[in-house]
């Protein structure tokens, strides 16, 4: 088949299913659910067929002409998407089947598969995407979908809270983004992002380097929104509201991976700008450690791998604004999967014991479920950058990007990062799989085979997908980093040293089980409520909203709308005053006629 | 016949015949209604195709003198500017006679009134003479008083009096600023191609400017002579604010492109940035406002304020004769289109579901998306469109009108973009409020009544228009920009 029918099948197929689902099929969810099914996998397979295919030309189309602005649509073709086009469409897949069981009896069947095609949809054509402006349109769609699925159980107001959370506080990056596209457009009138970063005539050779750090910082903060960095990034814990598989696939592939992956495909640019680059290490740095703070004393453990989500998403942009766009697309391909892989195992436990808590699900026996633990160990110790699995290399590559460009406190920072990591990750495993207390009653629970399935399917792309770093480098015509042996070794000297912790805190008999920041109380208070960050935002930027509208809507109704009202019963009572004047009263009349003779004749008179 | 004349006609002769049925014949009434909407749908896409973008201007053009004596003549013709609310008036006609099927009470006077409406707006946006579009300015905003009057609801007597104190205060400014064109110009005719000839004395133009735009632009929701709209628009009946902000609110911005600024381009240009403070504050004020109304279509009223200062802050920057002069006037005259459509649907639904429910209080509600699920996922389709969100046809007016803000001034622009988060903010309020969350228990009786069949005709048509112009722009942008092109080039 040729490029562009594939590049059709594979993003158009889901928008085909979600429209005909949403339109013809809400009567008949078993219907929708396989229609989906199949859209998504025609969609992975044109996908993998294009990856076949390997790089090829942009294929370019008018979108539509303004003045001088002429806006085209089509889809860039190179190795970051054509791999990362994959990802999104395996993981999709396995999310879709694995929903088959989870939302197996939820009443909404057919508006929650229709929803996630839509996903797909716009998050494939995100990742295809040509142009700058179309780009942004499917950003925008992709954030869309994400409201729609972080509040999917509207009726719950916590959920309906998030999803608003969510789309309001992303929202808030994008008009950043916005800005910054709309100052792009305005310097070159073009959009198209291969002549954009064109070495020799792109967007970097045309503007001064203060302008270009400007734009690329705009841009940073819509990456900020969408990937959940510091500060913007407390819409993303609140948003694990949603149902499970929507949080894997949020947490994996899209959403939050299409802020690291507009920062992959602008990468030249960035890099064109050093200091919003430094700015983007250090904010980036930051996050990764603070989001790990929180995720060492939550105890919820769709909030753990939320933290966790933005943490390694920091690493992400860390590996990217030092300069490494491998290592920045080898990690979130790598944490795409066990990220999606420790998502769907924590919802087969919230599934079958209605609970969040991790120490609840470990006294219930979670370790009986025998696949899903298996996944969780082995994700987990792909988080945490255990040798061999996935995460330890791709964290490795950024660890030799830091240590290559020199940046030592934030090589610093990301150990610290790392160290936590493994912490916090083997401290889930162990409060699961070595409970306080043993399981009351012994009543298994299956784990029904299409959610055993993907889980067991990812976790063998947690174990094996490091090895594929080398081809990875090579579909980005890139070569990796030589890897130093001495900072590998303190890398797994650094994980080991976590996991030892946990072991002490939470894994060894007679364990305290409690954190060994307990015994730091200012930190411990500090790392509870989340660095008051929420706090802080509710009595500064949203009190300020609420008091400027009950002031201008009090000018509304007291200033503006008083003033009109009175001055049109200031007419009326005038109006009625003076038809006093003509009352049909004679002896006034005649009072009048009298009253005025006299000042004619007194005029005349004077004369 | 031509086919400029057939579209007028059209109504027209629906006026006649309803006025000549027998009171009791309400469905024949309705059927009429609908095949006249139709109709004029099918002739106005006709002149849609019919029109030739690559030579723009105005096209279609049919003369017949009147009164000679003082040079007034049946002039009708449209440019692309036209074409396009054309369109727009004949689908909001069409949606909003489906919208209003279900009406009882004096169905022939309701269906009289709303027709005398859209003649006024046909002839507005077709004709070439200054006093045949006054006239007919006229007739589209008399019949909105007896309209609110009688089947309005609320507080609907203040309503309609505000509303006709604000609407004939800016014809008071109007007419005076019409007449002294007329004179000024000297050339014994009421021409608007002709006056256009005439290259006014700056001084006369600085000086008149501001009445033709205030008096066009209180229709248009300006900041601060807005208040009669919200108010207007909560009282009406449904088809009624649809007709009235999506169509008659555009008027305003017709008349100040048309008269305003093709007449007087140097008295434009010299407030344009005046006006420009003014369309900014209106955009964000709006905003503002709505984040705190308890009433649905109070949402919707100021969210029209806010949104048409989009159209307003594009044709302020579209007269400075800037670069951006050209994105400006296109995205201004998108979003009269987008804002038409969108504001119809959501007034439309706003409409069904107080139809059902007989309340427009937010508070009142609370998980109606369990309850009546089309319906509010028509409302949110409307919000979304409202906050701007791309995919759906406002994105395009906003960008470009943001974009040419931007290249002008860039902190009016930073702030009218920054406004994006605010529109997010009140609607984002609405569905949280109203349709998610556990749903109310007063409501169960609404399950059973969600839209369906008919009812979903005209939402989903006006749906499907606005998602084809976001996909789509070019469709219309084409015909825009071409149209916009010519008219920069006469400045």
């Amino acid at each position: 088949m040729d490029t562009l029918s594939l590049i059709l099948l594979t993003t158009i197929s889901p928008l085909a299913c979600f429209i005909i689902a949403i339109i013809f099929l809400v009567q008949q969810p078993r219907a929708a659910q396989g229609l989906v099914l199949f859209g998504s996998a025609i969609s992975l397979l044109s996908a993998i067929g294009l990856l076949v295919q390997g790089p090829v030309e942009p294929l370019r189309f008018l979108w539509f002409q303004s003045g001088a602005i002429q806006l085209q649509f089509g889809f860039i073709l190179d190795g970051a998407s054509l791999m990362f086009g994959v990802v999104v469409a395996f993981i999709t897949a396995c999310i879709m089947l694995y929903s088959v069981g989870y939302m197996a009896h939820d009443p909404g069947k057919t508006r929650y598969f229709a929803l996630l095609s839509f996903f797909a949809w716009s998050m494939l054509s995100f990742v295809y995407a040509v142009d700058l402006l179309q780009s942004f349109i499917f950003w925008e769609l992709v954030g869309l979908s994400s409201f729609f699925l972080i509040g999917f159980w509207f009726e719950k107001p916590e959920a309906a809270g998030a999803a608003r959370k969510a789309f309001l506080m992303t929202r808030v990056g994008d008009v950043g983004l916005f800005i910054g596209i709309l100052l792009i457009l305005q310097l070159v009138s073009n959009f198209d992002i291969p002549s954009l970063l064109d070495p020799q005539t792109g967007l970097s050779t045309q503007v001064s380097p203060g302008i270009l750090n400007a734009i690329t910082l705009l841009i940073f903060i819509g990456i900020m929104g969408k990937s959940a960095q510091f500060p913007l990034h407390t819409w993303l814990p609140d948003a694990m509201e949603g149902p499970t598989p929507v949080s894997a696939l949020l947490h994996s592939a899209t959403m939050v991976a299409a802020g690291v992956f507009l920062m992959i495909r602008l990468h030249p640019l960035f890099m064109a700008a050093q200091d919003t680059a430094l700015i983007v290490l250090s904010i980036a740095t930051f996050t990764a450690i603070l989001a790990s703070t929180i995720a060492m004393v939550d105890t919820d453990i769709k909030k753990v791998l939320a933290y966790s989500s933005i943490s390694q998403l920091g690493f992400m942009l860390m590996a990217l604004a030092a300069g490494s766009l491998f290592a920045g697309v080898f990690h979130l391909i790598t944490h795409a999967v066990f990220k999606a892989l420790l998502f769907l195992c924590s919802g087969i436990y919230i599934h079958a014991y209605h609970t969040n808590s991790m120490a609840e699900i470990g006294r219930s026996g979670g370790r009986r479920l025998k696949a899903t633990t298996l996944g969780l160990i082995i994700g987990g110790a792909a988080l945490s950058g255990v040798p061999p699995l996935a995460g330890f290399w791709s964290k490795e590559e950024i660890f030799a990007q830091l240590g290559h460009n020199g940046f030592n406190i934030y090589m610093a920072g990301a150990f610290l990062a790392a160290f936590l990591t493994a912490y916090y990750t083997f401290r889930m495993i162990f409060l699961i799989t070595k409970p306080d207390q043993a399981p009351a009653s012994d009543h298994s629970h299956p784990e029904p085979l299409n959610m055993k399935a993907p889980v067991l399917i990812l976790t063998l792309g947690a174990i094996v997908l490091g090895f594929f770093g080398s081809n990875i480098a090579q579909g980005l015509g890139l070569i990796p980093q030589h890897h130093s042996v001495i900072l590998m070794i303190s890398a797994v000297g650094v994980v080991i040293l976590g996991i030892l912790i946990a072991y002490f805190d939470y894994g060894r008999d007679n364990a305290p089980r409690t954190g060994f920041i307990s015994k730091i109380a200012p930190l411990d208070t500090l790392f509870t409520n989340k660095w008051y960050i929420d706090d802080i935002y509710r009595v500064t930027i949203v009190a300020i909203t609420h008091a400027l509208s009950r002031i201008l809507h009090w000018i509304e109704n007291h200033v503006l709308d008083g003033n009109y009202d009175r001055f049109g019963l200031g007419i009326l009572r005038t109006g009625a005053k003076s038809t006093r004047v003509q009352g049909g009263w004679m002896q006034l009349y005649l009072g009048w006629a009298i009253i005025l003779l006299a000042v004619v004749a007194l005029y005349l008179g004077l004369q | 016949m031509p086919l400029l004349s057939s579209i007028l006609l059209t109504p027209v002769i629906t006026l006649i015949i309803l006025l000549l049925m027998p009171q009791k014949a309400v469905r024949g009434i309705r059927l009429i209604c609908a095949f006249s909407g139709l109709l004029t749908c099918v002739l106005s896409l006709q002149l849609w195709m019919g029109y030739d973008p690559t030579s723009g201007g105005i096209q279609f053009e049919e003369i017949i003198p009147w009164v000679s004596a003082i040079g007034i003549s049946y002039h009708l013709g449209v440019d692309g500017f036209g074409v396009i609310l054309v369109m727009l008036n004949s689908i909001v006609y069409f949606t909003g006679v489906l919208t209003m099927w279900d009406l009882e009470d004096r169905v022939k006077e309701y269906f009289a009134f709303m027709v005398l409406l859209v003649i006024g707006v046909f002839g507005v946006f077709m004709s070439l003479d200054l006093f045949f579009f006054f006239f007919f300015y006229e007739i589209a905003v008399v019949p909105m008083y007896p309209l609110i009057l009688i089947w309005g609801s609320g507080n609907r007597a203040y309503a309609g009096m505000k509303l006709m104190l604000f609407l004939l205060a800016g014809s008071a400014l109007l007419f005076p600023g019409l007449l002294a064109i007329y004179h000024h110009a000297g050339l014994n005719t009421f021409d608007i191609i002709a006056l256009s000839a005439h290259t006014f004395d700056p001084q006369f133009q600085i000086f008149v400017y501001p009445f033709i735009y205030i008096g066009f632009g209180v229709l248009a929701g300006l900041f601060p002579f807005h208040g009669w709209s919200p108010t207007g628009h909560v009282a009406a009946p449904s088809a009624v604010s649809m007709l009235h902000a999506g169509v008659l609110m555009k008027l305003g911005a017709f008349g100040i492109l048309t008269v305003g600024i093709r007449l007087l381009p140097e008295g434009a240009a010299y407030w344009a940035p005046t006006f420009v403070v003014l369309a900014v504050i209106g955009i964000i004020y709006g905003a503002y406002v709505a984040m705190r109304q308890t009433d649905f279509k109070f949402v919707i009223g100021f969210s029209s304020v806010s949104h048409m200062g989009i159209v307003l802050l594009g044709l302020n920057l579209a007269v400075l004769g800037s670069v951006a002069a050209t994105d400006a006037l296109n995205g201004a005259v998108f979003q009269m289109f987008a804002h038409g459509i969108m504001t119809a649907l959501f007034f439309s639904t706003a409409g069904y579901i107080y139809d059902k429910s007989h309340s427009k209080t937010i508070a009142d509600f609370g998980g109606l998306g369990a309850q009546m699920p089309r319906a509010v996922s028509i409302f949110i389709v409307a919000g979304l469109c409202g906050a701007g969100l791309p995919g759906l046809a406002s994105f395009w007016a906003e960008l470009l009108v943001f974009l040419a803000a931007l290249k002008t001034y860039p902190i009016a622009g930073v702030i009218v973009i920054l406004g994006l988060v605010l529109t997010a903010v009140y609607i984002l309020r609405v569905f949280n409020q109203a349709f998610f969350g556990a749903p109310n228990p007063k409501w169960e009786n609404l399950k059973a009544q969600d839209m369906s069949g008919l009812h979903l005709i005209p939402r989903a048509i006006l749906i499907a228009v606005l998602v084809i112009f976001g996909f789509v722009p070019r469709l219309m942008l084409d015909l825009i920009n071409s149209t916009t092109v010519a008219f920069l080039g006469n400045f």
